[in-house]
């Protein structure tokens, strides 16, 4: 691999790359808040500028300026070299860049940042970025001066509704165009532009538009300041109190990598952001992704039910016993499901297995989301997180609506079933489940299914303990746990651990990382890039980004 | 050396000036364009136009054969030829009489132009304002047509040339070249980052060549002199800075105006010969050679060039006023010669008025894409209001360099140089002003910026 010197380190860099891209590479963040890893380069805020030391043939180009001589009484001209913006600059062989050790460079940055400041109106205590803000991180990083700008500052629009998410505040606004570019570069939809001129610049929406569509919530993400606000997170939280787990967001079967922040104090979960993944989600998520945090908390089964009544879980454990001792041994349907984990759905087909006895035809469905909206950026329209997981657990699963034929036709009175919601809301589904004479459901969330349940009992959802997706392109990936498991929930695995056991059945798994070892491992390791896609692009973006 | 010359301006002052007939029967019209297309491949053409030494009228003094030979066809693409007629830099006004009072001059350069880069069109960028500018040109084009000198076969050549009138605005960023190809895309006129160059990737992504509007103007006086004869008339021709240009002035003298000479008039004899001396022949103060972003000299300034390899030796200890008027002349000392358009200012003219004027134009010209000139363009401003308010401490006009320190050489475009070199300018030579107002020993209310007979301001 070619290589180039950046303060004396030898970079190694693709062709292509700019000297910012290799070094971020490398781990090396050269401060920036215009560039974005998964933007066109404007190179519009110049906080990235290097010194690029001239090759041995040539002279460097100097710029004449002067200095304050106090002694003197008089300005002394001084030169100084022309920097490059590093977003901007290809990486060249050989070549020798400065940044931390350039006087220039640092100066320049210096003064980039008191230019960025010098109309803002610092309103940090009540802006929602402060904590994560480039301005705030960036002062410390490389001006540490005191404001030497001591009038009003210019002002300019504040809380501006751009759309049914988005609120602007044109004041805190640095210009950097990231917004503008992500909605006409990524969304397809060129809705922001830029208006006025000089330092009276502010961003709009196009006449007679909003700010609206699958992705305006990463408009927010990928502002590095506050000027542009999610009406979700507004004046929630303060993000030094929460933290971060990594998450998969359970949307689609895109599995988008997500960061879940949440707050240990209250065990709740305050928003997503979008985790990058060269592979799978680059740098993004849909609006829908963004908001299904509330997932954690919203439609939750955290009781166990018998008949739709509140009980311990020992005693809805004790009522499924009752109901399946009964059972015609090839009369109970298992029904494995895409909306939970690769773990529970490990676990409930070993149930299957040893309830009936090794038997090869086994009874096993598959329940989950229905289809929907699909586009070809992120968006699938399988709404499961975990069907191609589910699949590869059981081939000859049968669908849905299979179940309900079998249990018309009488052939199905038992059932045990994972998750709660069923792919179509169709009343006829819910009498056909109301004609079998047990259901039983493991679930996080209530749907069809825990409705018509005759015992429920109630699982952990996917931010509260540790599972494994996998996504449409047959990729494994891990979802760690955030929060607590609320109410009695339980990971469904251990639940259908407790049944087993109660069933006078042998599990032969106590803790997850027994399921771990004999889930039989797949072509996709978790988290490696599946075949087709580009490798070797692993996420570029600096650790701070965006 | 004053040397008055009528090859571009002949036909300004005759009646009907403007048109074919006139443009023809005066003015050798078309002639340079019939024997470059008739007997002269492009690459010759560029060959010669080297020789010309015809330094960008624009302001930036790039030599125009050299831009031309920057051009390669394209697999795919058609290449452009751009002419920039925005004239937006406050003191200049030389194009505005090309198009108004010789069009077809214009015209004339735009066909050699085209064939020379391999161009089947040329735009003129006029911004709107210009409404004679616009239609003379166009009347022109109209003339050019008629007579078959452009359409399909120009001078019976199978290589067709169509000349455009595009209208802007009027934005002073829009003069930036690149500002102004997005213009002319219809896009919001904000300068690209380069490269790509225009020559690469310019209007619509197509290899263009931008050219001043003078710039392609003295063309066909260049190849009915021959390139070489024309070059020979400067007396600077050995700096490769060659022929005749318009030179401007404007400010306190009795007669402003536009004049043409060879190139290698000095500052002098544009001001006391061609500008009729000071208005009620006050004393000179200070000169913007070419515009305002063009630092300013003082009439006290003397060159100091002790090294032999300077191309200003020969001027070593000499007034400025009596340096040859050439892009490298002037850039060696410390300042431009821009768009030769001199702004001239009288004795009793306020420099920090001159500074703060300056700024106020900045300020509202910085298209604000980039930091430092978008807010640094605004801070500089506001001190200079200061000043004249008599509120700015001694603390803020210590700033002031810091602020321009920071612009310069650090922005997208030009515009950043263009704001910082003429404010550090003024810093440099007018200090003690500078702090005379901080002491309150002068006034924001007394200071003026125009004289005798145009009253105050
Ligand atoms: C802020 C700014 C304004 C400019 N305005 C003009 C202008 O009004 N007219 C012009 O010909 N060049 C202008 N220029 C210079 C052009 O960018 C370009 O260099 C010129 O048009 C090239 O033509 P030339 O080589 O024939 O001079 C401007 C440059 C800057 C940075
Ligand atoms: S709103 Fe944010 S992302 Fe958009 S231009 Fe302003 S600072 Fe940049
Ligand atoms: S595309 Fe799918 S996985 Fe990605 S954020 Fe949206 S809903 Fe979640
Ligand atoms: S230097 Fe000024 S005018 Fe040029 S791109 Fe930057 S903000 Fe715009
Ligand atoms: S990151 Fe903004 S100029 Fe390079």
């Amino acid at each position: 691999m070619p290589t180039f010197k950046l303060d004396g380190k030898e970079i190694p860099f693709e062709p292509g790359d700019s000297i910012i891209r290799a070094a971020a590479r490398q781990g090396i963040e050269i401060p920036h808040y215009c560039y974005h890893p998964g933007l066109s380069v404007p190179a519009n805020c110049r906080m990235c500028l290097v010194e690029v030391k001239p090759a041995a043939n040539q002279r460097a180009m100097m710029l004449d300026i002067v200095e304050w001589d106090a002694a003197l009484g008089d300005y002394r001209p001084v030169q100084k070299p022309k920097l490059q913006p590093s977003c901007q600059l290809p990486a060249v062989e050989g070549q020798e860049v400065l940044s931390d050790t350039s006087k220039h460079v640092l100066e320049a940055r210096a003064d980039v940042q008191e230019f960025l400041l010098l109309n803002h109106p610092v309103d940090c205590p009540i802006c929602d970025q402060a904590g994560e803000c480039k301005l705030q991180d960036y002062w410390l990083d490389h001006q540490k001066t005191q404001k030497r700008m001591r009038d009003e500052p210019v002002h300019k629009p504040k809380a501006v509704v751009f759309g049914p998410t988005i609120v602007y505040d044109a004041e805190r606004c640095v210009m950097c165009t990231r917004c503008i570019r992500f909605m006409d570069e990524v969304a397809k939809d060129p809705v922001l532009d830029m208006r006025e001129r000089g330092n009276l610049n502010e961003v709009f929406v196009a006449p007679g538009r909003q700010l609206e569509g699958h992705y305006t919530f990463m408009t927010e993400h990928v502002c590095p300041v506050g000027a542009l606000t999610t009406k979700d997170f507004r004046f929630k939280a303060r993000v030094w109190f929460l933290r971060s787990a990594k998450s998969v967001c359970q949307g689609c079967a895109t599995g988008c990598n997500a960061h879940l922040d949440y707050d240990p104090r209250y065990n709740k979960a305050y928003r997503y952001r979008p985790r990058d993944n060269e592979a799978v989600n680059k740098y993004w998520m849909c609006d829908g992704g963004m908001l299904s945090y509330r997932a954690a908390h919203v439609g939750r089964v955290t009781a166990a039910k018998v008949k739709n009544k509140k009980v311990a879980n020992d005693a809805a454990v004790a009522e499924i016993t009752k109901r399946l001792s009964d059972a015609p041994s090839d009369g109970i349907a298992f029904v494995l499901s895409a909306q939970h984990s690769l773990e529970d759905n490990w676990a409930l087909r070993e149930l299957a297995r040893l309830a009936q006895g090794g038997k090869k035809d086994l009874r096993v469905y598959v329940t989950g989301a229905g289809p929907g909206y699909k586009d070809d950026i992120l968006i699938d329209e399988d709404k499961n997180p975990n069907t191609a997981g589910v699949v590869e657990l059981f081939p000859t699963l049968r669908p849905f609506p299979q179940l309900i034929d079998e249990i018309r036709a009488g052939k199905v009175s038992h059932v045990v079933a994972l998750g709660g919601v069923t792919p179509r809301n169709d009343p006829e589904d819910a009498t056909a489940l109301a004609m079998v004479s047990t259901l039983i459901v493991v679930a996080a969330h209530e749907g069809a299914l825990t409705e018509a349940a005759h015992v429920v009992l109630p699982a952990t959802s996917w931010a509260e303990h540790s599972g494994t997706y996998v996504n449409r392109q047959s990729l494994r990936q891990r979802s760690d746990k955030a929060l607590e498991p609320q109410g009695a929930s339980r990971p469904a695995w251990e639940q259908l651990r407790a049944i087993a056991v109660a069933l006078g059945l042998e599990p032969t798994w106590t803790k997850l990382k027994d399921i771990r070892a004999q889930l039989a491992p797949t072509s996709a390791e978790p988290q490696a890039a599946p075949v087709g896609v580009p490798q070797g692009k692993p996420s570029v973006a600096p650790p701070t980004a965006p | 050396m004053l040397k008055q010359t009528n090859y571009l301006t002949k036909v300004y002052g005759l009646p009907e000036g403007w048109t074919l007939a006139t443009y023809e029967r005066e003015a050798r019209g078309y002639q340079a364009a019939r024997k470059v297309l008739t007997t002269m491949s492009p690459a010759d053409v560029v060959n010669e136009a080297k020789k010309a030494n015809i330094r960008g009228r624009g302001g930036a003094g790039f030599p125009m054969g050299v831009k031309w030979s920057f051009m390669r066809p394209h697999p795919t693409k058609p290449a452009y030829l751009v002419i920039n007629a925005d004239e937006g830099e406050p003191g200049t006004h030389k194009d505005r009489t090309l198009m108004e009072l010789n069009p077809h001059a214009c015209v004339e350069g735009c066909i050699i132009g085209c064939y020379a880069i391999g161009a089947h069109a040329a735009y003129i960028y006029v911004r709107d304002e210009l409404h004679l500018s616009k239609a003379r040109l166009w009347g022109a084009i109209k003339e050019a047509k008629a007579k078959g000198y452009l359409g399909k076969n120009p001078f019976g050549k199978d290589y067709p040339v169509e000349v455009y009138v595009h209208t802007g605005a009027g934005a002073y960023i829009c003069g930036e070249e690149t500002s102004l190809l997005n213009s002319l895309e219809g896009k919001r006129g904000e300068p690209r980052l380069k490269p790509p160059f225009p020559a690469q990737a310019g209007a619509f992504g197509c290899p263009t060549t931008v050219n001043n509007l003078e710039t392609i103007a003295a063309v066909p006086t260049a190849f009915n002199l021959g390139c070489e004869e024309f070059s020979k008339l400067s007396s600077i021709h050995h700096l490769n800075d060659g022929g005749v240009r318009l030179f401007g002035v404007n400010g306190h003298v009795k007669k402003p105006g536009v004049y043409e000479c060879c190139v290698g008039l000095t500052l002098r004899e544009l001001i006391y010969d061609l500008g009729g001396g000071l208005l009620d022949d006050k004393a000179l103060h200070s000169v913007i050679p070419g515009g305002s972003s063009t630092p300013v000299l003082r009439a006290e300034d003397v060159v100091h060039a002790p090294d032999e390899k300077s191309p200003l030796h020969a001027w070593h200890g000499k007034s400025v006023l009596d340096v040859p008027l050439g892009v490298d002349t002037f850039r060696n000392m410390g300042t431009m010669l821009g768009t030769c358009c001199a702004t001239v200012m009288a004795e009793g003219t306020d420099p920090v008025a001159c500074f703060h004027n300056l700024m106020q134009f900045y300020r509202h010209e910085s298209c604000g894409q980039c930091t430092p000139c978008r807010e640094g363009s605004g801070w500089l401003l506001r001190i200079a209001e200061k000043l004249m308010d008599g509120t700015c401490s001694m603390d803020e006009l210590n700033t002031l360099h810091d602020v321009a320190n920071g612009i310069m050489g650090n922005t997208i475009c030009a515009f950043g140089e263009g704001t910082a070199m003429p404010a550090l300018g003024y810093l440099k030579k007018f200090r003690k002003e500078f702090e005379a107002y901080v002491k309150g020993e002068r006034k924001g209310k007394d200071a003026r910026l125009a004289v005798g007979a145009w009253g105050q301001s």
